[in-house]
């Protein structure tokens, strides 16, 4: 028995161990316990690279939970794809719990940090298994840890808004998480299988007697699939619940949470869905028009906040759009983009959100008409805040334009250029609500009227590292392409 | 006519679908947040109860093997065993749903959603 076969299940292990386990170490140890979530964070980044090795080595694998084959079993199947989406998950949380380590100690109360961390493992945790489980129930489950502990970190800071944001998530994912439910009920009805491949293998023959049972199962998992990644008429709960939420929490949500149901939708279409089905429903169709309009509204409703955090909070509803496109448009460059910008946009939003926490932090506000003149006191922070509104809008050198010129160029292969229309239009909106805070932060000469508190180097080396990532995204793209086209490759 | 046969035979998949449909419809429109959270549990138990429905055999024995299993006709016992997670995960929710209303019940002193908006429009 070698420990390295069963990475998999360590990964998942080691994340909700600490997560137990930090409570009691942040109570008898308190100095132990921010040091052992980062060490487990990083050994969890460690395997999961090992695995991208082991998967480049050999092609994809599967590994079943406790020895038990499916249909009995629960089975992780590790594909480049999915092994593409646990990297980025595991890599984006390390670095927002580097900076979220001297930030929460502002936003939260002292007794509660060992919990916070308890969330943050548990959301970690269970986005990683969402990335690799290959059986619908375990998916499930996955999808309600998620959404617990994602709601629990936006509650864990007590205020008014927070409580309220919280509990309107709460119910709508609960919504998500039923349909979902029922939807595996209908699937599980007419094939008698929970894992992808079993179903995979019995729909086509299940489609042809009971084709109603299967619209359905594709309607409710849209509408779940939506809610929890605020497709856009689902999208109600978002800006409230990120906004609310204490900074580290927010890059974390919007960074990742948001994305990893977006994946699990896509591999839904490409893996459990046959093609036929696919063909003979317009989903794709609906989730390309769905898209279209969120990245459209949530750039027009970004333009008329006031509040820094809701501005960069319906901002998500129009950037998870894009990866809705690129599964939508179902064309391998198009997917490619979607999935770079799925990372790109992982590390931005996140950055984003980091330096309004550097903001709030050192001088407690939120309004975005007082940000004037910024640029002279934070000059670090609202620098990394230009990368990333620069990435956001799509300028050369950044990440955000590489993903919109495949986006662009999948839809052109496809003969819908109406869709790099969009793209484009989107991208001078992004422009129109991003350029004026920077132009105002560093164009104003009047001196800076508010109190400044000097901010920690552990809060400033994150935003070094995201701008570092992101311009390196930019100009360096072509390994991450190259691995995303031939990832995508075989799902076709 | 025959569409209105098949779901007399089938009519337990429809209770399950009206059941999810009244909790759903009260979950999103209801404004007091307890009959929100007890429309959550019905939306999740008629999921339940539609799954432990798919897995009944008429005439089926309870899932405990003691002949061969191709003699005596026995109840699947998949959806049953599925289902306990599933309720098991459906009262942490609730759990964790209720804890937040009495938070919310402690700040604003109300669990009625229209009116903690009329406080929170008025701040």
């Amino acid at each position: 028995m070698e420990l390295t076969n069963h990475f998999p299940a360590l990964i998942m292990a080691v994340l909700l161990g600490i997560s137990f386990l930090s409570p009691i170490l942040y109570r008898w140890a308190r100095k132990a316990s921010a040091p052992a979530l980062i060490t487990s964070l990083s050994l969890a980044l460690v395997m999961a690279i090992y695995l991208l090795f082991q998967v480049l080595q050999v092609g994809e694998f599967t590994y079943y939970m406790g020895g038990w084959p499916p249909p009995y079993g629960i089975e992780f199947r590790l594909d480049l794809i999915r092994v593409y989406m646990l990297l980025v998950v595991l890599a984006v949380s390390l670095w927002i719990m580097v900076y979220a380590l001297k930030d929460l100690e502002h936003e939260l109360k002292t007794e509660v940090m060992g919990w916070y961390y308890t969330l943050y493992a548990l959301v970690v945790g269970s986005m990683a298994g969402i990335a690799l489980t290959n059986d619908l129930f375990n998916l499930f489950v996955l999808m309600e840890i998620c959404a617990i502990s994602a709601c629990a970190i936006i509650s864990v800071k007590e205020d008014r808004a927070c409580l309220e944001a919280s509990f309107k998530y709460l119910i709508l994912s609960a919504m998500g998480t039923g349909c979902f439910l029922l939807g595996v009920a209908m699937i599980y009805m007419v094939t008698g299988q929970m894992n992808y491949d079993l179903v995979n293998a019995a729909l086509p023959e299940a489609v042809e007697l009971y084709p109603n049972n299967m619209f359905a199962a594709s309607a409710l998992f849209i509408v779940a699939f939506g809610t929890k990644a605020a497709l856009f008429p689902l999208h109600v709960w978002l800006p409230d619940a990120h906004a609310s939420a204490p900074s580290p929490s927010s890059a974390m949500l919007s960074g990742l949470v948001i994305k990893i149901y977006a994946f699990a939708l896509f591999i839904m279409f490409y893996q459990l869905f046959p093609r036929p089905l696919l063909e003979s429903i317009p989903l794709n169709e609906i989730l390309l028009w769905l898209a279209s309009m969120g990245i459209m509204f949530g750039s027009i409703f970004a333009m008329v906040q006031v509040d820094l955090k809701k501005m960069l909070a319906y901002s998500s509803i129009g950037q998870i759009g894009y990866v809705f496109l690129g599964i939508g448009l179902d064309d391998t460059i198009a997917i490619t983009g979607g999935f770079y910008h799925l990372l790109v946009h992982a590390i931005m939003k996140s950055m984003l959100f980091m330096c309004a926490g550097v903001i709030i932090y050192s001088t407690g506000i939120r309004q975005i008409k007082q940000l004037g003149g910024i640029g002279q006191v934070l000059p670090i922070t609202m620098f990394a805040f230009t990368i990333g509104s620069a990435s956001m809008i799509g300028i050369p050198g950044t990440g955000g334009l590489i993903s919109k010129w495949y986006l662009a160029l999948g839809a052109l292969e496809i003969g819908r250029p109406i869709f790099v229309v969009i793209i484009l239009a989107s991208s001078l909106l992004n422009a129109v609500y991003y350029m004026p805070i920077i132009v105002n932060a560093f164009m104003q000469q009047e001196q800076f009227e508010y109190q400044v508190k000097p901010v920690p180097r552990q809060m400033l080396i994150p935003l070094f590292v995201g701008v570092a990532a992101l311009v390196f995204l930019g100009v360096f793209s072509r390994p991450f392409i190259v691995l995303l086209e031939n990832a995508v490759q075989l799902l076709f | 006519m025959e569409m209105l046969i098949k779901i007399a035979h089938n009519y337990y998949y429809m209770v399950a679908i009206l059941l999810f449909i009244i909790g759903m419809h009260t979950m999103l429109t209801h404004s007091n947040l307890i009959k929100k959270v007890i429309a959550m549990n019905i939306m999740d138990t008629s999921v339940f109860l539609l799954f432990v429905a798919i897995g009944y055999t008429s005439g089926g024995a309870a899932p405990i093997l003691t002949a061969p299993a191709n003699e005596v006709l026995y109840v699947n016992p998949l959806p049953g065993s599925l289902m306990l997670t599933g309720i098991v995960v459906a009262v942490s929710i609730t759990a964790y749903a209720l804890s937040l209303v009495v938070k919310i019940y402690r700040y604003y002193g109300t669990v009625d959603y229209d009116e903690i908006c009329l406080i929170r429009s008025q701040e």
